[in-house]
Order: structure tokens, then C-alpha cells, then sequence
């Protein structure tokens, strides 16, 4: 192109102009097909309060945050006035896996800009065109379904930019229309955006997906709702295994369950690890995508995994130590979510009765001995339940008008191992301090120095909902709860890795090396707990110093 | 200065439907001649799959919905009629030649869109008397499938008209005047003119603004 005449800085601002202009378009097209460019999902918050960046300013058009893909303009777009081709390409589940090769493109943008020259003010209304556009062809609609956090779909939609576009076949020109937004012809300045778009989309198949088909489980037990506490049959003594369904959007397929649940169909957008490890193993022993309950179809998924958790930790009944509220330790927190979800059961409501979250009646958590396997840096949900003092007061203070729960573990050296038997009689008292050697679980001290784990206030006041809302506040704060930090307290001499997956760690964080120290360091917790209780109960109190 | 003049596609639009309608084609329009720092909104439309973009403006939406609410009383005092909404876009300049109907400042329009519609009357679903009873939900079925045919073609003009608005917008663009240097996502001044009360209103209201525009020999 003939550019005599310019100088060196006019030279400059043009390629700055053109370079903002194809980013700008870019930004346009990916923002409306292309969900995983999409930041913030279809409801980006661009209010005024939001900071206008200056790349913002260009073109008069503010698009908030642009994807990764933009930082690369320069790399595969390396002459500016050549014209910058965007495939829209739709993609089914497996297609990538099995390495298959057909791409139908259904969309192709060309957007070329050549020499502008006082064309600004035409290339802002040019950009608000193709912005309208954008929204009115076919393609956006899949876009939007895609876009819905609320289902998956068994496609996606990804997008090409190639040097060149290659020539669409017959069979495919007959299918697409094409538009041209604009030819400023006025010399010699070109401004061009072009659109090749498939007028209809009904033959790609796009539809939501399950992931797991419906299966019908032949050995039902039962609704929890009847009988929470009933026990079930292992396989083997002592010993279930948990495979914590993680999330995942459109995952690869999940690793089947030994048995199917009623409820598994409805984790179709969860995805379950491949390498899901046991969170507790050996004698007795997890296996590790096994289910070892047959327990009853719960209404809700979570409720599943929320009922299976009570089976598998023997939970009648939790006492929560304060201290232990504020655990980061996955057994903590999924016994924290169990015992609201079997309050919210057994449809109680309880009025805070404790302004002392440190002064809760609570017990401590009752032993045996137990296998837990080394947590790592994560929780099998790739969160934390944070407790402030506030929190964990009010948490406390349900706890404390409600039953006294239990925990029960199993002996075992140095791991955490989870009974089936949901006996209550099995807990004389919540004090069972035999056990307290081979105690595994771990209570942190430092929880007010440290960044500590708290209940989410949301998650408070949902005694009073119903079940559905309750086990979806629930789901929520398992999944978008933080990381558990590092913690330094051991759970077991195992040490199992936590495997991430899009942000959620696997059931195997579940776990962490332990020390008779911190066993101890635990039961003079739960002793403090006992005391707690007890004086609030008026019966006597058993010191610590009596330890 | 020429005034680019845009004649949309008539629609045919039920009386619940025509806020609609306007708010879709009047947002679009402004979005593509509101060169002020834009954060774009996308809306959808609860009658029809389409999405439209808004500036983002609060006053703009205020000044639209305003306009819209007077238009449907209007329509309501006059039923069964073809009516007209324009938006039009001026500069402000000084009249160097004052005349009767203008003052010192002079409108000069430089780019009109006029959105027109059929309202329809609601069609009740009855049953004749002469019906027998066995027959009397084959009206009301008929009705519903009707408004349902009505609906899908309105939907497909409207996404006409959008796209009419689109190109419109991006072909015609040499007569859009310099940005002025006014704060505001709605760079250009604006108007949008409903039908009045009386009949012969709107053509007044046309006369006057060509006689705002500043063409005395149309006085002689």
C-alpha cells in the first residue's frame, strides 16, 4: 500500500489506529461466540461506575475486560492491513478427544482496514453495526445457550483465525448468505467487514448434555427422610469409600461408579476426576470411585453426597468444637455441611443462644481411631469454609439448642476410616476419649492468627428455607468457597496428591499426614468442648485439668 | 446540508407489543449515531428471541420510554390507525435569518428515521351465538394460533427492520456532522416526534420543523 506522503508519526498513529480497530473487532466477535472469551458471561457489569481503561476509549465503545486471545494479535497478525479472517467454528463433545477433523464453519468474519484516513468518526459507527450485528444472526443464540451456567451442552464453540480463509465448498456456500457491512470506497481509504453466515444451525445437533444416562438402581434402600440413621451394608467392614464428584464444565466423561445412585444423573455438570483418589484407604479400606451405600434417592444431588457423607462419617449427631468449626480440614467442613443439612432435616430452627462462640456447649468430636489421608493444599471441593467469630457464634449457637451430634471413627493408626454403622448407641458419650491416640483428625491452633476458614454469611440464615434452596446455598459455598490453605497439621502418615481440575481439587485433599502431638492437642480440645456443654447442660464438669 | 431521510418497514403490531417495538428500534437507532463513550447493553426482548444493544444511557432510556407511554395513549384515543414516530437528529445553529415560526436558534436536521405502525385491535376469541357448544373453543384455538402466526411474523419484520436500521446507519454516515464538543453518550441532539392529539397534528408539526429548518421561500 501506498503510504507516501505520510510521515513517520502519522505512520505510527495509522497502525495504531488499525491495530486498535482489529482488536476492537475482535473483541467484538469473540465477546458474542465465543462463551470461554467471555469473561464475566452474558452479564458483564459495563455501568459507568466500572473503570473505563483507555483501551476502552478507542472507537467510543467500552467492551470491558477482553480475553487472553487479544494479547496474541500481534503474533499471528502480523501485517495489519492484511485482512483478518475469524472462523466460528462449533465443536461437539469427544470431537477433540478422538481427534476428528471436520470443522463446519459457521460463521466467518473478514475485517480489513486499509488506510484510514479521517475515517475515525465512520469506523466508530462502523464498530456499533458490527456490535448490532452481531446479536442478530444465528449464531448468537447458540452463544447464549452455551453462555447459561445452568446446563452444559455436548458443544462448544471455538474460533479460528487463520492467515487465510480457505475457500468454503459448494455444498457450504449453498448454506451461507453473506453480507458486507460497508465499502468506504471514498479514495484511499478502504473499510471493509464481511460476513459469511449459515442461515440456520438445526443440523449440528446442539443440545444440552448429560453426561451420566439415567440408570434405575435395583438395591434402593430408602428415603433418609424416614431414617437418617439406618444402617446399610458395606462391603466391607468399616470402610466406605467417597468419590467426591468434581466440577467440571464439559469434562471428559466421568469415571463410572461402581454402583449407580439415583442421584448420579444429576451431577451432569460435575465430572468425576480419573484420578480420584480414596479418601480413606486401607483397612478398612475406600475404594475409590466406589459408592458404598445404598442410599436412598436423595431429592437433590448434593443431598446425596451431603447424605452419603453422614453414612460414611457415622454421623448421628455433630458436636463442633469451635476451635474445630474454624478447621480448615475437609472432614471438618463436609461434617460442618453435613450437620446443617441434617438440621435443616429434621426442620429445625434454632434461635442463637450462645453470644460465646468460644463458649459453645459443644462437644468435641467423639473417636475412635480413623483413616484420613494427607490432605493436600486443597479440599476435594477446592474450598474452604472460613469461620469468623461471628459466624461460628452463630453456627455455635445452632449447634448448641440442637442435639449434640456425633462423630464416630473408626480405630486405626494413623487414618481416618469411616464406619457404616449409624448406630447411635455405639456413642455412649460424646467424650470417647479411648481413642483419642489413634485420633487422626486434627484441630488447628492458630485459628485466629491464621487466614481462618468461616462460614460465608450466606449460608447462615438457611435453616429457614426450604430444602431445595438450603442444598443449593450448600453447592454454592462447596464450590466457590477458596482453597484450604496448607495446614500443618497431619491427618495420616499417607500422603495423597491432590489433582486439580479446572480449579476443583479431588476427594484425596481430603487427607493429611498426622502426629500424636496434634492428637492430643485434640482431645484436650474436646475435653474443652465437653466442658462447654456440660456446663451449659448444668452437669459437671469434667477440667481439662483433670486430663 | 442534506437530511438523510430512513423509511423503515411498516409493522403491524398489537397494542401490548408496541412498547416493544419502539424501545428495540429507537435504542438501535440511537446506538449507531451515539458516538459519545459508549458501554453497551444488551437487551432481550420478552416477545421476541431478538437481542438489541442500548447506549447505556439512563436519560435516554427515560426520554424513550416517555415518548413511548405518550405514544400509546395517543394510540388509544385513536384506534385502527397508521401512526408515525420520528427520531431525528439536528445541529443547533444560529438562524442568520430570522422568520416567523423560528427564533435565534435554528434546527438543522441532518438525519430523520421514521418508525411506522399498523396497530391492530385486540381480537377476542367468541363464540358466535349461532355456534353450537361443541364448537365454541374452535374460535378461541383459531385466535391463538392466528396471534401466534402474527407474532412470528412480527418477530421476522422486526429483525428486518433491524437490520434495516444496520445498514442504513453504516452506508450512510458522509452527512453525520463532526462530534460536537457537548458532554454525554448521545453526542448529536435528538427528537423524537409522536402524533399529537389532533389529526392534523403530525402534519403540522412537519410544517413547523421545515419551517425551523429555515426555508422562507416556503412562506411566499
Amino acid at each position: 500500500m501506498d503510504l507516501q506522503g505520510n510521515s513517520q508519526p502519522e505512520l505510527g498513529k495509522l497502525e495504531q489506529i488499525v491495530s486498535q480497530f482489529l482488536l476492537k473487532s475482535l473483541h467484538i466477535i469473540l465477546d458474542s461466540r465465543v462463551p470461554s472469551c467471555h469473561p464475566h458471561g452474558c452479564s458483564q457489569d459495563l455501568s459507568s461506575a466500572s473503570r473505563v481503561r483507555k483501551s476502552d476509549k478507542w472507537f467510543a465503545l467500552v467492551l470491558g475486560d477482553h480475553p487472553a486471545a487479544l494479547d496474541n494479535l500481534n503474533f499471528w497478525h502480523r501485517n495489519l492491513m492484511d485482512p483478518m479472517i475469524i472462523d466460528i467454528i462449533p465443536v461437539h463433545e469427544g470431537s477433540k478427544s478422538m481427534g476428528e477433523s471436520v470443522e463446519t464453519v459457521i460463521e466467518r468474519w473478514v475485517v480489513q482496514y486499509e488506510y484510514p484516513r479521517k475515517t475515525y468518526k465512520k469506523s466508530i459507527i462502523l464498530l456499533r453495526a458490527l456490535y448490532s450485528q452481531m446479536r442478530l444472526l444465528p449464531a448468537y443464540k447458540i452463544f447464549r445457550q452455551l453462555s447459561r451456567s445452568s446446563q452444559t451442552y455436548n458443544f462448544d464453540i471455538i474460533y479460528k483465525v487463520p492467515s487465510f480463509g480457505d475457500p468454503f465448498s459448494r455444498v457450504d456456500k449453498e448454506m451461507m448468505e453473506e453480507h458486507s457491512f460497508n465499502h468506504l470506497e471514498a479514495f484511499p481509504v478502504r473499510l471493509c467487514i464481511f460476513v459469511a453466515y449459515r442461515k440456520t444451525l438445526t443440523d449440528f445437533n446442539l443440545e444440552p448434555s448429560t453426561s451420566l444416562p439415567p440408570k434405575i438402581i435395583t438395591d434402593y434402600v430408602g428415603s433418609p427422610n424416614i431414617d437418617p440413621l439406618r444402617s446399610f451394608p458395606s462391603s466391607e467392614k468399616g470402610v466406605r469409600a467417597i468419590s467426591f464428584p468434581l466440577r467440571g464444565v464439559r469434562s471428559p466423561s466421568p469415571v463410572p461408579f461402581q454402583r449407580p445412585r439415583s442421584w448420579t444423573s444429576g451431577f451432569h455438570r460435575v465430572a468425576f476426576s480419573a484420578q480420584n483418589q480414596p479418601i480413606v484407604g486401607s483397612p478398612p479400606s475406600y475404594r475409590p470411585s466406589a459408592l458404598p451405600y445404598d442410599y436412598p434417592s436423595p431429592p437433590t444431588d448434593i443431598y446425596g453426597l451431603l447424605v452419603m457423607m453422614i453414612i460414611s462419617f457415622h454421623l448421628h449427631s455433630l458436636h463442633l468444637h469451635p476451635r474445630l468449626l474454624r478447621h480448615t480440614s475437609p472432614l471438618v467442613i463436609l461434617c460442618k455441611h453435613v450437620y446443617i443439612h441434617k438440621l435443616i432435616l429434621n426442620s429445625r430452627y434454632l434461635s442463637p443462644n450462645s453470644s460465646d462462640p468460644s463458649r459453645s456447649s459443644l462437644p468435641p468430636l467423639s473417636s475412635r481411631s480413623r483413616n484420613i489421608e494427607p490432605s493436600s493444599e486443597e479440599s476435594p471441593y477446592g474450598t474452604t469454609i472460613r469461620d469468623s467469630k461471628d459466624d461460628s457464634g452463630w453456627f455455635l449457637r445452632l449447634l448448641s439448642s440442637s442435639c449434640s451430634p456425633h462423630i464416630r471413627f473408626s480405630r486405626s493408626s494413623s487414618r481416618l476410616s469411616f464406619q457404616d454403622d449409624l448406630d447411635d448407641n455405639v456413642f455412649s458419650s460424646p467424650f470417647d476419649v479411648d481413642d483419642v491416640d489413634a485420633l487422626d483428625i486434627q484441630v488447628s491452633h492458630n485459628f485466629d492468627g491464621k487466614k481462618a476458614s468461616k462460614f460465608t454469611s450466606q449460608s447462615l440464615p438457611i435453616v429457614t428455607k426450604s430444602q431445595d434452596v438450603v442444598v443449593g446455598v450448600l453447592v454454592h459455598m462447596l464450590r466457590t468457597a477458596p482453597p484450604l490453605r496448607q495446614d500443618s497439621c497431619c491427618y495420616s502418615s499417607h500422603s495423597m496428591k491432590t489433582e486439580l481440575e479446572e480449579g476443583v481439587p479431588t476427594a484425596s485433599g481430603f487427607f493429611m499426614p498426622r502426629k500424636t502431638a496434634n492428637a492430643l492437642e485434640e482431645l484436650r480440645s474436646f475435653i474443652e468442648m465437653k466442658d462447654l456443654l456440660l456446663s451449659k447442660s448444668g452437669t459437671r464438669v469434667v477440667s481439662k485439668d483433670d486430663f | 446540508m442534506n437530511c438523510e431521510v430512513c423509511q423503515l418497514k411498516e409493522l403491524e403490531v398489537e397494542h401490548f407489543e408496541i412498547g416493544e417495538v419502539l424501545r428495540c428500534i429507537l435504542h438501535t437507532i440511537v446506538f449507531h449515531r451515539a458516538l459519545g463513550l459508549v458501554r453497551p447493553k444488551d437487551v432481550d426482548l420478552e416477545l421476541f428471541e431478538i437481542t438489541y444493544v442500548q447506549c447505556g444511557d439512563v436519560e435516554l432510556e427515560k426520554k424513550i420510554d416517555e415518548k413511548i407511554e405518550q405514544f400509546i395513549s395517543w394510540v388509544e384515543k385513536h384506534p385502527n390507525k397508521k401512526s408515525q414516530i420520528c427520531l431525528s437528529f439536528y445541529e443547533e445553529k444560529k438562524n442568520k435569518q430570522p422568520s416567523w415560526f423560528s427564533n435565534k436558534i435554528e434546527r438543522i436536521h441532518w438525519e430523520q428515521w421514521y418508525i411506522s405502525l399498523n396497530v391492530a385491535q385486540h381480537t377476542k376469541a367468541h363464540s358466535s351465538k349461532s355456534h353450537h357448544s361443541k364448537l365454541a373453543f374452535d374460535p378461541a384455538e383459531s385466535a391463538v394460533e392466528e396471534r401466534s402466526v402474527r407474532r412470528a411474523a412480527l418477530e421476522a419484520s422486526l429483525r428486518e427492520v433491524m437490520f434495516q436500521i444496520i445498514k442504513f446507519a453504516n452506508e450512510k454516515k458522509d452527512h453525520v456532522p463532526p462530534i460536537p464538543n457537548r458532554e454525554g453518550i448521545v453526542s448529536f441532539p435528538y427528537e423524537i416526534t409522536i402524533p399529537s392529539s389532533s389529526d392534523s397534528a403530525f402534519g403540522m408539526d412537519m410544517i413547523k420543523r421545515m419551517l425551523q429548518s429555515g426555508h422562507p421561500t416556503m412562506l411566499s
